[in-house]
């Protein structure tokens, strides 16, 4: 029997909700070089040079970090180590991430604008995270706080568990604050239709 | 001079409507003005140690109401410079922010990873401006990426959040961000900037449908906390989160990049992906956080990212011979109940 246009919209609904709910780390390595850079055979300046990366060459990571170096992997199959903050995401370079804020502020405006028949697109797929709408439909639960106070642990303990995880406290300057980002664009966060009253800072 | 003739009968519906027409039209304006202005009067009647009439009092039109419930002085102290706030105070605003973020999720049942991330958190707690709030650490039970806070030391992960962790860094440097949220007073400010605005006899009206509490005061606070969860922090605000909360990470003994890997994690979601919604639209731009630490950050942090890298499981299971231990060592009479879902309604 030859699908109607019904079962193929059901259809289409179904692996779109599929593909939404596939596991995070399965687009993580959709990863390129953000600023030209040398891949290293170790972690760190130090590291001997094994070629050159061209700023937007795709890399794969491999998931190992040491501090600020990250190891990675080119498409030829060579691994080595390049800067974290060298490395970006292909969804980063185009303005893909700022639609999934959006998308999620827009149905918040709905869920805040007494709009109640509004159904969010991410209630949809099936799995999805704490969001607005949770947020917004929450009956306070201080039973809930009081339970979770009694989990709390004191300055003893605290630093019981430091000793044992071999943690300790060390003096660190406050880092400087750079000049904030240029305002191209209207920021996520603070285009919800609930702002326009409220002049940012 | 001569007057129409217009019979009185007519003439006093008339009247009538105009009035009523006069005064929906100027009823929401009056109520906001008036907001604004007792919040603004009650920073000198507060002074005196009166009850303050505050929000309360303009919204039901008597201003020696009796206190309708224990949130009440809460309103009106949001009138006033957050500086000038005291501690027990922002603890009590903090307490039922956190009730509503337990509301939308229960608590994660898990003892022993509650206890694990309230270790974590104390001790990096200890390294901030703030070390004697009494600081409290929870584990949401959620399969989505996010982390809160609320004032006066209430600090909140995902579930999805710490399994998505590579190792404890990123955790440490998550708490580190939402420690400094809360020593920085960021939520103060932005609850009392809405307050401020007007906007709060909106929100309360916009969600009567769900707000199902009785008092007004209590949906007034519920109101501020679903929409400042739900809209997020000033983008200023979260910047200085994520600078400040790496200092304080590294000061505490951890790989100061652990935040800038987590916020890669962030900024590797797909979009649309429903478990990374909510934290992307209330925050900056992930490439942006991360293009801003790379600034402040510069080399400077790089002596102190020696530590070789340890997992929350490793972590775990190496607490857990301990953990007992210490737990009955410093809280013997604690009523300390097995870790039940709490499926509240």
């Amino acid at each position: 029997m030859k699908p109607g246009p019904i079962s193929r919209a059901l259809l289409a609904a179904a692996i779109a909700g599929a593909a939404l709910a596939l596991p995070a780390h399965a687009q993580q390595d959709a990863s390129v070089i953000q600023r030209a850079t040398e891949l290293r055979d170790a972690p760190g300046t130090t590291g001997a040079s094994l070629g050159a990366l061209a700023a937007d060459s795709p890399v794969e990571r491999t998931g190992e970090r040491k501090g600020s170096w990250i190891k990675v992997r080119t498409p030829q199959g060579t691994a080595g180590w390049v800067p974290m903050f060298d490395v970006g995401t292909r969804a980063s370079a185009a303005p893909a991430a700022g639609n999934a804020a959006t998308s999620g502020l827009r149905s918040l405006g709905s869920l805040f604008g007494g709009n109640t028949g509004t159904t969010t697109a991410t209630s949809t797929a099936g799995i999805r995270g704490l969001d607005a709408e949770d947020i917004a439909n929450a009956q306070p639960n201080p039973a809930a706080v009081t339970q979770a106070e009694q989990q709390r642990v004191n300055a003893e303990q605290a630093r019981r568990f430091a000793g044992a995880a071999s943690l300790q406290a060390h003096q660190v300057a406050a880092l400087p604050e750079p000049a904030p980002p240029a305002s191209t664009s209207a920021p996520a966060g603070r285009i919800s239709p609930m702002n326009e009253n409220i002049s940012p800072n | 001079m001569h007057t129409i003739p217009i019979p009185r009968t007519a003439l006093q519906p008339m009247i009538r409507a105009a009035i009523a027409c006069a005064a929906l039209a100027l009823a929401p304006a009056l109520v906001q003005a008036q907001d604004v202005m007792n919040l603004l009067n009650s920073l000198g009647s507060r002074a005196g140690g009166t009850s303050p009439g505050g929000l309360i009092g303009t919204l039901t039109g008597n201003n020696s109401a009796p206190a309708a419930g224990q949130g009440d002085d809460l309103m009106g102290l949001l009138s006033r410079s957050v500086e000038t706030i005291d501690e027990p105070h922002e603890i009590d605003i903090g307490r039922q922010l956190a009730a509503v973020l337990l509301g939308s999720k229960p608590l994660y049942p898990d003892e022993r990873l509650q206890r694990y991330v309230n270790r974590l958190g104390r001790w990096i707690s200890l390294q901030s401006e703030r070390p004697n709030l009494p600081w409290t650490f929870v584990v949401l039970d959620d399969t989505g990426y996010n982390a809160f806070a609320a004032p006066g030391g209430y600090v909140f992960v995902t579930k999805g959040l710490i399994d998505r962790c590579a190792d404890e860094s990123e955790l440490a440097g998550i708490l580190a961000h939402e420690i400094t949220h809360v020593t920085q007073r960021h939520h103060l400010q932005a609850m009392r900037k809405t307050a401020q605005s007007g906007m709060l006899t909106q929100l309360v009206a916009s969600q009567i449908h769900t707000n199902g509490v009785g008092n007004l005061v209590a949906s007034q606070i519920l109101a501020l906390g679903r929409n400042l969860y739900a809209r997020g922090l000033d983008q200023s605000d979260e910047f200085e989160a994520d600078r400040r909360g790496v200092a304080l990470a590294a000061r505490s003994g951890f790989d100061p990049y652990g935040l800038p890997a987590a916020l890669q994690v962030l900024r590797a979601a797909a979009p649309g992906n429903p478990q990374f919604t909510l934290a992307l639209a209330t925050h900056p731009p992930a490439e942006q956080r991360l293009d801003q630490l790379r600034q402040a950050m510069g080399n400077r942090l790089d002596g102190l990212s020696g530590a070789a890298p340890v997992t929350i499981a490793q972590r775990l299971q190496g607490s857990a011979s301990a953990a007992p231990a210490v737990a009955a060592a410093v809280a013997p009479a604690t009523d300390a109940k097995p870790a039940k879902r709490h499926k509240k309604k």
